[in-house]
């Protein structure tokens, strides 16, 4: 029964390894539904912007807000203003992988 | 915190539920399916002398069940953390998950089509069920399974999300509120333009469903309930005993497929609708636990087609009396232990080779 002790064996290492590491969320918060109402343009800190093009089921422009982050609706007119208006002054943030150790959903 | 219902959603329970299906009972699947489907493979390998059409098939459901077990791990694992195994893993993973589902199926509706000639259109079954047919309709089915794979491959991707990667700041310089943002590489879907995403993220899971389950769930009904229908107009005192497994067959592939497939019926055709993060939540979840139970089959497979034949059980027990005997004369001296059971594995398999019309190899 050598090859069944070595296969438990495995096994059972695999799954002690999976449990040592530190399980981030590897799900990405996508949004799944839009703001129903406008928001205050003083509160905007940046925005991102989601597409069906990748692992998201919707079209979204994340603001990121001092209360945190809000879904709007790009087909919006009061949307896409505040990302004109933004866009200018904002500057482009990759954060990189070192920031991104601690587990912050849920 | 009143932006949440319209923000992004934090998945608690979706996290919760994919840690501990992910971990323990993916890791049963894995360990039952991996001894289970080696077991037949080895008694198709060096046991079992006369092949016949099914044989052909279930030697090749256990090595699609086999290879399936061997990626789920590595799946797991990769999803667990942020993708550390990189794009090639990626594709190759995504794309071997969906060539082995595919093969898997499709081979589970020959043998019950392969069943139903035998039974019931008994009388043409000489001509049609013979072996370089079969080898040639699992050709043709791996073919199949890869030519379907081809969309899975070619539009999964390892990579950052740009919603979560490419943030847009008006003060650059005050990153606090950044660190609850944790962007990580996923292997998931990625299209050049919005029109290909919209088709392609229905065309995908559709197909899975249309051929992955619901083809495969009409012929099986159709070939079973002729095949019960035949078996019980026969005088036959071992009737009830195939009726018997015919039925666990079938309801294990039932329940093991339907749960998953009419929650991905129900996700696919809501794709693009908006949810709550209670709806999205729930979603998951059931699409998490109702895949775990369909991932169940493959361990269920070696017992339902393969052990509950009676030659075969006869053909394990000699498996194991060869593996005890061989543990004693070769593992007790260990230190040339490894070299001697690779010779007699290789003298097991000439002799096997050699003895063409099925004479006896005893050891």
């Amino acid at each position: 029964m050598v090859p069944i002790r070595a296969a438990v064996l495995a096994f059972t290492l695999l799954a002690l390894c999976l449990l040592a590491t530190n399980t981030s969320a590897a799900y990405y918060s996508c949004c799944h539904s839009h703001v129903k109402t406008r928001i205050s343009f003083r509160a905007i800190k940046g925005y991102s912007v989601q597409t069906v093009t990748e692992m998201c089921p919707i079209n979204a422009i994340i603001f990121l807000t001092s209360k945190g982050k809000v879904c709007t609706n790009p087909a919006l007119k009061w949307v896409m203003d505040y990302v004109h208006l933004i866009s200018n002054k904002a500057q482009k943030v990759h954060i990189k992988m070192s920031q991104a150790t601690k587990p912050s959903h849920g | 915190h009143n932006w949440n219902s319209s923000g992004t959603c934090s998945d608690k329970h979706f996290h919760i539920v994919e840690q501990v299906l992910g971990l323990y009972v993916n890791s049963i699947i894995c360990v039952l399916g991996f001894v289970g489907n080696c077991l037949v493979i080895v008694t198709y390998a060096f046991y079992k002398k006369t092949k016949s059409m099914t044989d052909v098939f279930l030697f090749n459901v256990a090595v699609a069940d086999l290879l399936f077990v061997v990626s789920l791990p590595l799946i797991v694992y990769n999803e667990m953390s942020a993708w550390p195994m990189g794009p090639a893993a990626c594709k190759l993973l995504r794309g071997s998950y969906s060539v082995n589902l595919y093969s898997g199926m499709l081979l589970l509706a020959c043998i019950s089509a392969d069943r139903y000639v035998a039974i019931v259109k008994a009388r043409r079954s000489f001509k049609l069920r013979s072996l370089p047919h079969s080898r040639l309709i699992c050709a043709i089915v791996w073919a199949a399974a890869i030519l379907l794979s081809v969309p899975t491959f070619y539009f999964y991707s390892c990579y950052e999300p740009s919603h979560v990667a490419n943030v847009f700041m008006l003060d650059p310089l005050s990153e606090d509120n950044l660190t609850s943002w944790s962007p990580e590489y996923v292997c998931e879907f990625k299209f050049s333009d919005s029109g290909t995403a919209w088709r392609a993220k229905v065309a995908i899971p559709s197909t899975q469903l249309a051929v992955g389950f619901f083809l495969q769930l009409f012929i099986m009904i159709f070939c079973y309930t002729s095949i019960v229908f035949t078996l019980l107009r026969a005088k036959n005192y071992q009737r009830h005993k195939a009726v018997r497994v015919v039925l666990a067959v079938v309801v294990v592939f039932i329940g093991c497929h339907l749960p998953y497939n009419v929650t991905l019926l129900y996700d696919t055709a809501s794709k693009f609708q908006h949810k709550s993060c209670k709806e999205s939540d729930a979603l998951q979840v059931a699409k998490t636990v109702t895949q775990t139970v369909a991932y169940l089959h493959c361990c269920l497979n070696p017992v339902l087609y393969v052990f509950i034949g009676a030659k075969f059980r006869n053909h394990f027990r000699r498996i194991i009396q060869d593996l005890w005997c061989l543990g004693k004369r070769y593992v007790a001296p260990r230190r040339f232990s490894r070299v001697t059971s690779d010779t007699y594995l290789s003298a097991r398999r000439s002799v096997d080779g050699s003895s063409d019309n099925g004479s006896s190899f005893t050891m």
